[in-house]
């Protein structure tokens, strides 16, 4: 079965998945056409419309300094998916390389990156990013870099663990009779076996990320305001609640609750198509 | 045999249900076990000897249906049972070796407390004292599969053990309870040759000092024909051929059989004289099967072999599932 | 006298047990082996004897400890295994593997399993090597629309196959086989060990045979080495080895073999291979005919006529075993 058919077939069998995948494109869109099709300016305030209800002129109502909560919404996509897909990839990079290293080689190597693993999961680790970022600066930069590394065990764990069951196996000796270095065989046949558990954690971590993220500057530590960002919206509208104004914390809610949600469905989904153990 | 058997199976069909469709494992089988008897079940990966093994403890995968005939065991019919009855059976009446020992036993509890387990579940041990009984019980086990030093064993886990050796404490799992019928499914696998030979011994051995029936599940003919009375030859879910190991070897009757015993090589084969099955195994999920699953790699095949199929009389002495067999039926001795 | 393609002098493998200093666990002891242009040979032995770790060092995939492995005149024990993998000379000695399952990697199609070696060690690529893929595929019997499948698309025999093809692919010279049909069904044996016989002749291979089934080897050798706990205790032309085995361990063996008659019953403990005493021979412990001498003198490997081998100090001649 070719590539195409088979993540066709991957998308059809669990409607789950589907729509799962609808959604990932729908907030992918919005992450990259955001801007143009939020229908106002997020940052143009308007003190006449503030604090109004949803209705037909505004969606998903007014903040209160009159800013289109919608457009607002939108446009916030683009950060927040920008900063976990960043961080995540950093994290992948570095903690994948280092966690088949250290699974494959074993030995002193082994035990420096999984006692260096360790110390960081021993942190609770939304402290440990509050710290990193306390720490370095309020930056977007240092957000990503926060959350990179208090992802990074993850990937070492999967890493090292698909690494130390797969190094004793036949193909590791086969490809050695084939000619293969010890790196390539790291990099082009134990890589792609740890591929498809990575894919799960990939698709939990962006979940997680986001929610770092938002959480970072729900409590004031990550993107600064006017910066239009999910965990930002909530807090604006977090004093508003108790009055009544529910809008305008839900929607951004709202937001944040559906995109994690999506990423955790797609898990499962990215794995099927990354595994060709799948494929009939 | 003038006296009923006990383990009885009569027209026998299985499948089971999955996602990529149904899979015919087992059809129309007829078998029939007497005390004291070894029957070997002979056939290739995909025979269906395991599934039917299995179905008769009722503990197949979940995904099987029973489609056709009955079992029965001392009378009492297995697939009408619940589970509440067959769990009592299970160990006490009917025991099963499994393949690979060291996965079929519990790694984190030593081997004593799981022959204890056994002999506490079918309550074997009676007496005020229960806990020294049943660890004297179960050393005794070890001792009768002539393991040494039973008491420094009982305590040991099975990671510390030899293969030979956990195959053993399963067979003393097996007969803690003096089953009257065990099955052995593969149970040499994976042993050297020389632990195969005596674990086979040992096996054998204490099913014809207890009068057991035992059905020996095996891919390699030769291991059959030196332990078993009876051989049935599976094939793609049906039993083809039944016969005392002598005649199966020297007339072989279905063409399956001979071609299993040719491309078996022993002390006097050379190369060029094995003579391989042709063909494949057929996909059991297939919906346009022969009626004869083996018609499509027979060079005797004919048209009625692929419509009707031929059946197997498991009460003759030796019988074959084919229109076409290689010897004629002998007369039916009395 | 044919010059051997591969001879094999005082080839010793110990391993050094964690946590314990100076104390060696001694897989592969004192092993002279030799392998003639276009023969087979055979070796034997049961689980711990020591022939998977022997012929992982004959490929190359481990070093040894002491001793030489002359392949075409030069010694690859004194090449590095990490080194070898990279030079020409890898192509020379190929293996084949007892699980094609474990053997294959799942992520690889046929094809790119079988073009992978030629990439790297015979330096094809593109058309030439797809030439290659399908001129071995063709040899081994594998059809051309199997190439495209996954590991788990195949089935055993097929797996097989593709493992074979792997290893003809770089057209080596001497092929090491390690149970390669233990893990399949009677009649796919019969055709894989059919196939096997069949492309040494045709292409003038070498084979070590690694098996534990004597029947198996039995067809498809010239000569055979038993091995026990690290040591060759018998060697010889396979038939009259097994017919009339001299070794009171092969004979153990052999009379194990289903059909074979009365059963040579072995009792008593295995010995350690952890530091063995080098003056007892190794068997001294479950063999049948062991006497005083066996505790005081290691036997070594000794002519005992029509090329057979025997180590041992009272070894069962037809006269003896009457």
């Amino acid at each position: 079965m070719s590539t195409a058919g088979h993540v066709r077939h991957v998308l059809s069998e669990n409607p789950v998945t589907l729509v799962a995948s609808a959604m990932f494109v729908m907030f992918v869109a919005l992450a990259l056409f955001g801007p143009w099709i939020a229908p106002y300016d997020p940052l143009a305030s308007n003190a006449a419309v503030a604090l109004k209800p949803p209705s037909a002129a505004h969606w998903f109502g007014t903040d209160s300094l009159g800013r289109d909560i919608f457009s607002r919404v939108i446009v916030a996509t683009r950060l927040d998916l920008g900063i976990a897909f960043s961080a995540v990839l950093l994290s992948f990079v570095i903690g994948m390389p280092l966690g088949l290293a250290a699974g494959f080689f074993g030995g002193w190597w082994e035990r420096i990156v999984a006692r260096g693993a360790d110390t960081i999961m021993a942190f609770p680790l939304f402290v440990l990013a509050m710290g990193i970022v306390a720490a370095l600066g309020n930056t977007v930069g240092n957000i990503i870099l926060a959350t990179a590394v208090i992802n990074l065990p993850f990937y070492i764990r999967v890493a090292r663990a698909e690494a130390n069951v797969r190094r004793s196996a036949g193909w590791v000796e086969a490809a050695r009779l084939s000619g293969n270095s010890e790196a390539r065989i790291l990099a082009l046949h134990l890589f792609p076996n740890a591929l498809p558990p990575a894919m799960v954690q990939v698709s939990l971590n962006m979940g997680w990320a986001i929610l770092n993220a938002a959480g970072l500057s729900f409590i004031g530590m990550g993107v600064r305001p006017p910066e239009p960002e999910w965990g930002i919206l909530v807090a604006e509208g977090a004093q508003f609640i108790v009055s009544g104004e529910w809008w305008v914390s839900f929607f951004p809610g709202m937001a944040l609750m559906l995109a994690v949600f999506t990423f955790n469905l797609l898990g499962d989904a990215l794995r099927d198509i990354f595994d060709p153990r799948r494929r009939t | 045999m003038t006296q009923p058997p006990l383990l009885e199976v009569k027209d026998f069909g299985l499948e089971f249900r999955t996602r990529g469709g149904t899979v015919h494992a087992l059809q129309g089988i007829n078998l029939a076990l007497h005390k004291g008897e070894i029957v070997g079940l002979v056939g290739e990966s995909g025979s269906g000897k395991s599934v039917l093994s299995y179905a008769m403890l009722g503990i197949s995968d979940r995904a099987a249906r029973v489609t056709d005939g009955s079992a029965t065991f001392g009378g009492m019919d297995l697939l009408q049972a619940d589970e509440r009855t067959l769990a009592d059976l299970r160990g006490r009446e009917i025991s099963m070796i499994f393949q690979s020992p060291r996965t079929a036993l519990n790694p984190i509890r030593q081997v004593g407390l799981q022959i204890e387990d056994v002999l506490r579940r079918h309550a074997a041990a009676r007496g005020p004292d229960l806990r020294t009984s049943l660890r004297e019980r179960a050393v005794q086990a070890l001792r009768e599969v002539a393991i040494a030093d039973p008491e420094r064993r009982s305590r040991a886990y099975p990671f510390e053990l030899s293969g030979g050796m956990c195959q053993r404490v399963m067979i003393a799992l097996a007969l803690a309870c003096r089953p009257s019928l065990l099955i052995a499914d593969e149970p040499t696998t994976g042993l050297d040759v020389t632990t195969q030979a005596a674990v086979l011994d040992l096996i054998t051995g204490l099913a014809r000092e207890r009068q057991m029936a035992t059905l020996f599940i095996t891919h390699d003919l030769g291991l059959a024909a030196e332990y078993c009375d009876r051989i049935i030859v599976m094939h793609a879910g049906h039993a083809v051929e039944s016969a005392p190991t002598k005649a199966l070897f020297t007339r072989p009757r279905h063409p399956y059989t001979a071609r299993l015993i040719s491309s078996t090589p022993d002390e006097n084969s050379r190369i060029d004289s094995l003579a391989p099955v042709p063909g494949n195994l057929p996909d059991l999920r297939r919906n346009d099967l022969p009626a004869c699953r083996f018609a499509e790699r027979c060079e005797r095949a004919q048209d009625r072999c692929r419509s009707e199929r031929p059946p197997l009389d498991a009460g003759a002495g030796h019988a074959t599932a084919c229109w076409h067999p290689l010897h004629a039926a002998e007369p039916a001795h009395g | 006298m044919v010059e051997p393609i591969l001879r094999v002098e005082k080839l010793g493998k110990r391993f050094a047990l964690a946590g314990k200093r100076g104390v060696l666990l001694h897989a592969v002891d004192d092993v002279y082996l030799d392998i003639a242009p276009g023969e087979s040979v055979g070796l034997v032995g049961e689980s711990g004897c020591g022939k998977s770790t022997l012929v992982r060092v004959l490929a190359r995939l481990l070093d040894a400890t002491e001793g030489r492995i002359v392949f075409d005149g030069q010694d690859l024990a004194a090449i590095p295994a990490a080194r070898f993998a990279r030079l020409p000379q890898r192509a020379d000695i190929q293996m084949v593997f007892q699980d094609p399952t474990d053997s294959l990697n799942p992520r690889y199609t046929a094809r790119e399993t079988i073009a992978e070696p030629l990439a790297l060690l015979s330096g094809l690529r593109g058309a030439a090597a797809t030439a290659r893929v399908d001129e071995v595929a063709a040899q081994v019997g594998l059809a051309p629309e199997l190439l495209s499948r996954f590991a788990h698309q195949l089935s055993g025999g097929q797996k097989a196959r593709v493992g074979i093809a792997r290893a003809l692919a770089v057209k080596p010279r001497l092929l090491i086989l390690d149970e390669p049909t233990a893990a399949l069904d009677v009649s796919v044996q019969a055709v894989v060990l059919q196939l096997l016989d069949q492309l040494r002749r045709d292409l003038g291979l070498s084979y070590l045979f690694v098996s534990h089934d004597l029947n198996v080897v039995r067809l498809l050798t010239d000569r055979v080495a038993v091995m026990y706990l690290g040591r060759i205790v018998e060697q010889g032309p396979s038939e009259a080895l097994f017919r009339a085995p001299q070794h009171p361990y092969t004979r153990a063996l052999v009379s194990a073999i289903p059909g074979q008659g009365p059963r040579i019953r072995l009792t008593g403990e295995i010995s350690s291979p952890i530091d063995p005493p080098p003056h007892v021979c190794r068997f001294a412990s479950r063999c049948p005919n062991m006497q005083d001498r066996c505790q005081r003198e290691g036997p070594l490997l000794t002519d005992a006529g029509s090329a057979r081998r025997v180590a041992c100090h009272f070894p069962v001649t037809a006269a003896a075993a009457a």
